[in-house]
């Protein structure tokens, strides 16, 4: 891990460049050795457990990409300043589901295909649209918080879990838009 | 290093390691090939949880006895407090069944500025120059208690604390994204910034 410092009173931009900048040296100092190293901690996995991951991270995606789907449908019908925030959990989640992607090929494994469409019933107005990302971002929360224990390699857990917390972000975002508390409770349970 | 945005970043690593996720292996594949330091076991990964929500729920406590924060941030705040105790209750419970010392809460202002400085966290308590300095001060602290769930699910083994980590983890970042919200310009869009959270290491 990379340990950083910080002078006091740095801006969260700064900090969290700071973060950034350290998870590139993290990167840049791997290289090609290490990053060979990384797949092998993965391919090292019991074909059993392997296959079980894939399935995991296969089904994780497949809720990604439905949510991509959500946005990229809903954002058109919200007012400006709550399209400007679904952009930027847009491209989050499009993120996501490169990470996915590259865990499943890390595993050695083909990600699924896209669906043709996915099922989002049919909002009409930002209200209907807002309350379907609440819906598919807890369900996606939910679903996170089920699979990571039976995640195999702890570095593959922890990069999950580092998808769970954008997402636990985005329905906290949601739930203020809407007007709702944010944090409603201390553990996050996909049930909010 | 030239400035450039962590996203920019995360991309270049994409593009040069496979993915910011192969980063996260990466990182944690060096962390396994240095020479091994002593085995942390599962109460000492326990008790250094611990150690930082009781900062965490210290200093969210010393900022909202304060003056320093607005009536917003202050409405904002409040509620974390039990929310770091019930974690703190949640952990202390898993430490206790394996019959380890439960980690004591700072003693004293001096105590947890100093844990603070030892963890890199700018700003002290007591010297607080209005409600941006408190909330950056409790948004890095946020960070880095996300860091330390980070690190501590490359690590845990048993079910039950995987997910008791990942909820609190995530309730973590959910905090972080508020504390986002009350620093300039107080939009949703700015609170959740980066695709992937892993906190501050």
């Amino acid at each position: 891990m990379v340990n950083q410092t910080r002078p006091p009173g740095a801006s969260r931009r700064a900090v969290l460049t700071g973060a950034g900048t350290a998870l590139a040296g993290a990167i840049a100092l791997g290289g090609c050795g290490r990053a060979a190293t990384a797949r092998k901690a993965v391919k090292r996995l019991p074909k059993a457990l392997m296959e079980s991951d894939v399935r995991i991270l296969s089904a994780a995606l497949a809720l990604e990409r439905r949510a991509v789907a959500a946005y990229v449908a809903g954002i058109p019908l919200l007012p400006h300043p709550q399209a400007k925030a679904a952009r930027q959990f847009l491209n989050e989640e499009l993120e996501h589901t490169g990470e996915l992607i590259s865990l499943i090929t890390a595993a050695g494994a083909k990600p699924p295909p896209r669906a043709d469409s996915y099922p989002l019933g049919h909002p009409s107005d930002g209200a209907g649209v807002l309350a379907l990302l609440h819906s598919l971002e807890t369900l996606q929360v939910s679903n996170y918080l089920q699979s990571i224990p039976h995640l195999s390699p702890g570095p593959v857990r922890a990069a999950v879990a580092s998808i769970l917390t954008v997402d636990a972000q985005h329905l906290t975002m949601v739930r203020f838009i809407q007007g709702q508390t944010p944090v409603p409770s201390a553990f996050v349970s996909g049930a909010e | 290093m030239p400035a450039q945005t962590r996203r920019e970043l995360l991309r270049g690593g994409a593009a040069g390691a496979g993915g910011a996720a192969a980063g996260v292996l990466l990182a944690a594949a060096s962390a396994q090939a240095a020479p091994a330091p002593a085995a942390v076991s599962v109460t000492d990964r326990l008790q250094r949880l611990i150690r930082i929500e009781l900062l965490l729920a210290f200093s969210y406590r010393h900022v909202l006895a304060s003056s320093v924060l607005t009536p917003r941030a202050r409405r904002t705040l409040t509620p974390f407090v039990a929310h770091e105790q019930a974690h703190i209750a949640a952990l202390e419970r898993e430490l206790t069944a394996r019959g380890a010392t439960l980690p004591a809460a700072p003693a004293s202002v001096a105590a947890a500025n100093h844990d603070l400085g030892h963890r890199k966290v700018g700003g002290r308590l007591g010297q607080l120059r209005g409600d941006l300095d408190a909330v950056r001060l409790l948004l890095t602290l946020e960070q880095v208690t996300i860091g330390a769930y980070f690190v501590a699910l490359l690590k845990l083994e048993e079910t039950g604390l995987i997910e008791l980590a990942s909820q609190i983890m995530a309730n973590e970042a959910q905090h972080d994204a508020m504390l986002g919200l009350l620093m300039p310009p107080n939009k949703p869009a700015d609170a959740v910034p980066y695709g992937l959270v892993q906190g501050l290491q």
